[in-house]
């Protein structure tokens, strides 16, 4: 009778601790999500960084909505990627908020169908990164599918 | 007043100069060189708004694009 009490318990305060576990999991997930996703580490220990790093950031982030034509500043704003059309080939490309592993190719539906990756070499902020990808789709396609390397895309946009 | 955007890891650096002024466009013919030959690529707007890569300085542009040369991620 105790023994079934004590397991009914201990069951009770495992799953009490596994939805605590997975709503911090979750938690950590949607914080991550909005942070920007890469810190040049030779900065991670120098006091002030982590100002220095926003404003930078913001800069980027700045310069890249100047450039955005009114459209891709809209669909940016409101859903952290923005669409650019291929200057070669006219295929659409979707640039995803990141510095690496962003791009991907859309099929006739607007679905990702691959997923591309290619950067301006050195450390970019994020803004800096999206714009000169976005430039180097609209005017220099063919060298930019060069260059990229390419990865399987399984991103689930429906959360978007 | 003209600008040259160079991106850099502070997010961009630019370089304002008078593009009336011959030395200030000779220094800004230099930095277009300097900068390509590094291996960035130059890019001004349109008036439509359009990106356009330019090979050779343009001194009528009001504000040219730099930025580093492409690498696989």
């Amino acid at each position: 009778m105790f023994r079934q009490l004590l397991r009914n318990v201990k069951d009770r305060f495992r799953l009490l601790l596994l939805s605590e576990r997975g709503r911090r999991a979750r938690a950590l997930h949607d914080r991550s999500r909005r942070q920007p996703d890469r810190i040049d580490p030779s900065l991670r220990f120098v006091s002030g960084f982590r100002h220095a790093y926003f404003e930078s950031e913001a800069r980027g982030l700045e310069l890249l909505k100047e450039w955005l034509s009114p459209e891709q500043f809209a669909q940016y704003d409101a859903k952290c990627y923005f669409e650019v059309t291929g200057c070669h080939s006219g295929k659409r490309y979707r640039i995803c908020h990141g510095t690496s592993m962003n791009i991907y190719e859309l099929d006739g539906a607007g679905r990702p169908r691959v997923g591309l990756c290619f950067v301006p070499k050195g450390y970019l902020v994020s803004g800096d990164v999206m714009l000169a990808q976005k430039i180097a789709l609209e005017t220099d396609e063919r060298r930019a599918l060069t260059v990229a390397n390419r990865f399987f895309s399984c991103f689930d946009y429906s959360s978007y | 007043m003209a600008t040259q955007i160079v991106m850099d890891r502070t997010g961009d650096t630019r370089h304002n100069f008078d593009a009336k002024n011959a030395d200030a466009l000779l220094k800004a013919e230099e930095r277009f060189r300097e900068l390509t030959g590094a291996g960035f690529t130059a890019a001004v707007r349109t008036a439509s708004g359009e990106a356009v890569v330019k090979r050779t300085f343009d001194p009528t542009a009001d504000e040219t694009l730099f930025f580093p040369r492409l690498v696989g991620g």
